[in-house]
């Protein structure tokens, strides 16, 4: 467990400039372009996070709908974001 | 889901997390690579296959790297929380709040966290969607920080603010104890639990290269009763010369205590080693110690 006690102090000087480096972004973005569906072995395992009951995958509007709790949560390349605030609520007809 | 106080401003917490992510540099998250490469020690030692792992951490692929190299699992996913951080060689599969797993019962054979358990408002709660997840005789490998983790911040801190505005907010969050954390384990339904503790020094060159970094590891305070706005300068200052006062070495670098609290259960099955009920010994304790029984 020694080699982390290091990390801080191996970058002394570099430090300064982490704050800086915010304007450097977009790579979070770029690098996610790999993929657009999610993993059909992945969705069998995925359940609404609230209710713990089954989702329905929207391949057309790459979202993962959970009907007892009215909810769609975003598929974002890929990647199912199961967090219930970036869910978008189900309105009455759907 | 629940009545508990809380603690943590989860918000705060995923907005932290997703802030961290976009202009930090999450390679410099050092502490989920000695998480990691821990957690790899840890399940060299278990003598058995998990055929698909979930791997709860981020904000780098180190974790889901280590599960996928011990060789233990043919089948790793990678959950970020709040936030998928950036590739590597091992893309993050979805994001999850641990608060609200969303895993089927009995999905996964393995579950490993890193460094997010911290933040629960309610751990036990956390602990049994967890447990819940797995199949019978399913693992569950967590680490946390806790214990008396940046004790020498909170109490330059408070000194600090003491002196300038007579009062103390909630600037450093409330530690688990690995004492509490056995029993919890046990409370969440797992078997054979077992909790200990790793304690690392961390040596900065000044105290503002230490806070600079918890904001980098998106570990800014975000407590539920924190003071609202921004810290004043004169604050931070002035806690960073306590600090530098209290805590540093004969080189002028400073101390901050990393306690990272270790967790694993496993998931009950009939397999497993438990104590037999009272009255169905077969043998006589007498004869095992080779001693007469004395009546009473």
């Amino acid at each position: 467990m020694t080699p982390g006690a290091d990390g801080p102090e191996a970058r002394p000087g570099e430090t300064g400039m982490t704050e800086g480096s915010g304007m450097t972004d977009g790579s979070a973005d770029e690098t996610k372009n790999r993929r657009g569906k999610v993993d059909p072995r992945l969705l069998e395992l995925l359940v609404c996070p609230l209710t713990k009951t089954t989702l329905s995958y929207d391949a057309g509007r790459q979202e993962l709908v959970s009907r007892s709790a009215r909810l769609a949560f975003p598929v974002r390349d890929g990647i199912p974001i199961m967090i219930p605030d970036e869910a978008r609520q189900l309105g009455e007809d759907e | 889901m629940t009545d508990a106080p809380r603690l943590f401003d989860r918000r705060t917490v995923a907005a932290r997390r997703r802030r961290a992510i976009a202009r930090g540099r999450p390679e410099d998250a050092f502490l989920v690579d000695i998480v990691a490469a821990d957690v790899a020690e840890r399940l060299a030692t278990v003598s058995r296959e998990f055929p698909t792992a979930l791997a709860i951490g981020g904000p780098t692929d180190a974790l889901a790297r280590a599960v996928a190299d011990s060789g233990r699992s043919h089948r790793v996913l990678r959950a970020d929380l709040f936030a998928a951080g950036p590739d590597g060689a091992h893309p993050a599969d979805l994001v999850v709040d641990d608060e609200v797993l969303p895993l089927a019962p009995a999905s996964v054979d393995l579950v490993v966290s890193a460094l997010t358990l911290q933040w629960a408002n309610d751990l036990p709660g956390a602990l049994v969607q967890i447990r819940r997840a797995l199949k019978p005789d399913g693992l569950f490998l967590g680490v946390l920080v806790g214990g008396d983790s940046l004790t020498e911040l909170r109490d330059a801190m408070a000194a600090a603010e003491i002196e300038l505005t007579g009062g103390v907010s909630p600037r450093v969050a409330p530690m688990g104890e690995v004492r509490d954390m056995g029993a919890l384990l046990q409370r969440a339904g797992f078997a054979l639990p077992v909790a200990d503790q790793d304690r690392l020094t961390l040596r900065y060159a000044t105290p503002l290269h230490l806070m600079r970094e918890l904001h980098v590891l998106g570990a800014g305070n975000a407590l539920a009763e924190r003071r609202r706005g921004l810290t004043p300068p004169a604050l931070i200052g002035r806690a960073a010369e306590i600090y530098a006062e209290r805590f540093s070495d004969p080189d002028g670098r400073v101390r901050a205590t990393v306690t990272l609290v270790s967790l694993s259960g496993w998931a009950p099955h009939e397999s497993q080693q438990k104590p037999l009920r009272p009255g169905t010994a077969k043998t006589r304790l007498a004869d095992a110690l080779k001693t007469t029984e004395i009546k009473i």
